[in-house]
């Protein structure tokens, strides 16, 4: 009896740390791919990598959002603007610095994000109302004549500094492209986890009315993390244009959905309070993996990717919940309850 | 008389101010652009607006399923899924049922259509039961979830092809774009129809304990739930009504995209009922709202995109730019007006007790 009472039950250990299944899940999927795809891992990784990192910055922010009980679904209708805008800059010749770029990108994000953020706290309008009539108004622009007009981004506009800027860099065998996503990862998580501000986001998200009386300025509070998740949008437009160079009104269409999924897979919760970089980070990896594994398994048609997607998001949050309800029996039989 | 002054603060008054200022406007514009000899004839008239309504009413009924679910205070991302696999749906067994026979058979037609919608309600089935069976779950999430799955699931189905139908008895779907003739005036097909089910929608939701039940469960859940009224119940057949109207504008939208299928065919059609639900009065707080008001609100987009289109010959994007500007503003006007109120409230409170004070003193 003493023995049990000293030991976790597995149950609270796999709640408290909610990407286990997942690592468990993607350790499994790779084992898979690898028995039917001899050397896939040695072969792909640095694809898999490279193709979510854009996702995975995306993520970060979205996170953010996520974490004060709200959603913003209009990050790939900002990607595709900031993108678009700076492109376009460069295609004029106004911007030839790489660096410059990619601070117009985030400065463009951020500013649509504090738009966002000040109609959801101020004007008291639901997130998904206001980012859903932002991307609409947002992805209306890059059409215009003083635009992209009809056209798109093309290669030839860009300089080539700024196009080779992500892919053909590489220190310690990992492209630009993965360091600028691993810089953002590590960023957000301290900025999380050890300051104050980032604590607020919590707070904010588990009780807002708790933490306004506790002295938390909850409107400001939520008006920073849309700009964090705009200012990340913003950056993967630019990210976008360096990685394919290009960008046209419908780039990214309908993929907020994927970068939610990752976020959901990853244990973040959608009610705000909960979530951890670590987790949104498997996640990304886990869409990302998907993406590039499932077309090599030559099962289905080349769309299966898609279905195996969804399946996975619905199974990972009903598990999350059925795992949850089952601790807490496991809590009440063990007080004999 | 109250009645009058409570219509005339009433949210559907509003929507009716703004229709009307915005036909005045597009008036204005097409006479003067004949003055100008910029066009020969006028454009915006009320017969030409009505006949040029039917691209904009193809997701209507899609509308009055998401109405149901945002006055329980949920929301279904998951129509536009659902619309897309009932329509892939319909396509493949067609295929499957009428083979290579002469000319298409009416009887495979009647199936696959059988088939489409009962695939629609059990989309919206499988919603509805993992709402209420997982309540820790937002219904967001989980319709994020199906999404995925439906769209999917369509993927799985016909993978990246176009599945396109030749033969006479499957073109008759598209009949239901034609235009119905009453008088001088041309109606597409799918107006009298959505008239009809939004007459039904409205004595059922404003006029039946049934429908009352419906907007007292998004006001508060739990109180409905202890005042006996069997929730889960009503919100699984809610989202089943949610999915066999998607299919209804999957039917539509078939004969609409000249009778062929896609896997991406009603990809973001949810965006578009969720506004024209929200600007009806909807919220997804719950609990708000009223049919009329959607049946304006979708009158007033349907305009709106007619008149930019045609009049001002905006792109489609400015045309979707205004349809965000109107659901940003339409939510946000009625908060601000709120806020003054309550601030010019709380003015007079205060100017009264400093009277009041001043008088003991």
């Amino acid at each position: 009896m003493q023995d049990k009472k000293e030991r976790k039950p597995i149950y609270s250990i796999l709640i408290e740390h909610r990407e286990i299944p997942l690592l468990a899940v993607l350790a499994l999927l790779l084992i898979l791919v690898s028995i039917r795809v001899p050397g896939y891992l040695a072969k792909s990784w640095l694809n898999v990598l490279k193709n979510g990192s854009i996702n995975m910055v995306m993520c970060c922010g979205m996170l953010c959002v996520l974490l004060i009980g709200s959603i913003d679904i209009s990050i790939t209708a900002i990607l595709a603007f900031a993108g678009a805008v700076a492109g376009k800059l460069m295609g004029l010749g106004v911007i030839q610095n790489t660096f410059l770029m990619f601070l117009l990108g985030i400065a463009i994000g951020a500013a649509i994000g504090a738009i966002n953020g000040v109609l959801m706290s101020y004007g008291r309008v639901i997130s998904l109302i206001v980012t859903l009539s932002t991307s609409y108004i947002v992805r209306a622009f890059i059409p215009m004549d003083w635009l992209l007009g009809m056209n798109k981004v093309n290669p030839t506009q860009l300089t080539q500094g700024f196009k080779d800027s992500l892919i053909n860099h590489s220190f310690l065998g990992l492209p630009f492209l993965v360091w600028l996503a691993i810089l953002v990862v590590v960023v957000t998580g301290v900025f999380l986890k050890y300051t104050r501000t980032g604590r607020n986001l919590y707070a904010v998200g588990s009780n807002a009315e708790a933490a306004q009386m506790r002295g938390v300025p909850i409107n400001r509070i939520r008006v920073l993390a849309h700009t964090i998740c705009g200012a990340t949008a913003g950056l993967a437009g630019i990210m976008w244009l360096a990685f394919y160079a290009a960008i046209e009104k419908g780039s990214a269409l309908g993929d907020e959905m994927f970068t939610i999924a990752a976020c959901v897979l990853g244990g973040v919760a959608v009610t705000g309070g909960y979530g951890k970089i670590s987790g949104v980070v498997i996640g990304a990896l886990m869409i990302a993996f998907i993406d590039s594994a499932i077309p090599q398994m030559g099962i289905g048609n080349s769309m299966i990717t898609e279905f195996i997607k969804g399946i996975l998001l619905l199974v990972a949050i009903l598990l999350n919940v059925i795992l949850q309800r089952i601790a807490e029996k496991q809590d009440l039989a063990r007080r004999n309850i | 008389m109250q009645k009058v002054k409570s219509f005339l603060k009433s949210w559907e008054f509003f929507l009716i101010l703004l229709l009307v200022a915005m036909c005045v406007v597009f008036k204005i514009t097409d006479a003067s652009r004949i003055a100008a000899g910029l066009q020969k004839k006028p454009i915006f008239y009320f017969a030409n607006v009505v006949r040029s309504m039917r691209p904009y009413f193809l997701y209507s009924f899609m509308t009055l399923g998401m109405m149901l679910i945002l006055a329980m205070g949920d929301i279904d991302i998951s129509v536009g899924a659902i619309g897309t696999l009932s329509v892939v749906t319909l396509g493949v067994t067609y295929n499957r049922l009428a083979g290579s026979a002469e000319g298409g058979s009416p009887m495979a037609l009647v199936a696959a259509l059988a088939a489409c919608l009962l695939v629609g309600a059990l989309c919206g089935a499988l919603n509805g039961f993992l709402v209420t069976r997982f309540k820790e779950l937002f219904p967001m999430i989980i319709t994020l979830a199906t999404q995925l799955f439906f769209r999917g699931f369509s993927y799985l189905i016909i993978g990246g092809d176009t599945l396109t139908f030749k033969d006479p008895t499957f073109k008759s779907l598209s009949n239901l774009n034609q235009l119905l003739k009453f008088g001088d005036l041309q109606v597409p097909i799918s107006i009298p129809i959505y008239l009809v089910l939004a007459v039904v929608f409205y004595f059922w939701l404003h006029r039946t304990g049934n429908g009352r039940k419906i907007f007292a469960i998004g006001t508060n859940a739990s109180a409905t739930y202890y005042s006996g009224v069997r929730v889960d119940k009503i919100k699984f057949w809610c989202f089943v009504i949610a999915g066999f109207m998607s299919a209804v504008t999957g039917i539509f939208f078939v004969g609409n995209s000249s009778s062929s299928v896609k896997a991406d065919i009603m990809d973001g059609y949810h965006m578009y009922a969720i506004a024209a639900a929200v600007l009806g009065g909807f919220s997804t707080d719950g609990g708000k709202g009223s049919v009329i008001g959607a049946t304006i609100s979708l009158v007033i987009f349907g305009v709106v995109k007619f008149g930019l289109g045609t009049l001002f010959g905006f792109p489609d994007s400015a045309v979707n730019l205004s349809v965000g500007v109107i659901l940003i503003l339409s939510v946000l006007g009625p908060n601000l007006v709120e806020d003054i109120q309550n601030r010019r409230k709380v003015a007079q409170r205060r100017a009264e007790t400093a009277r009041l004070n001043a008088a003991k003193a």
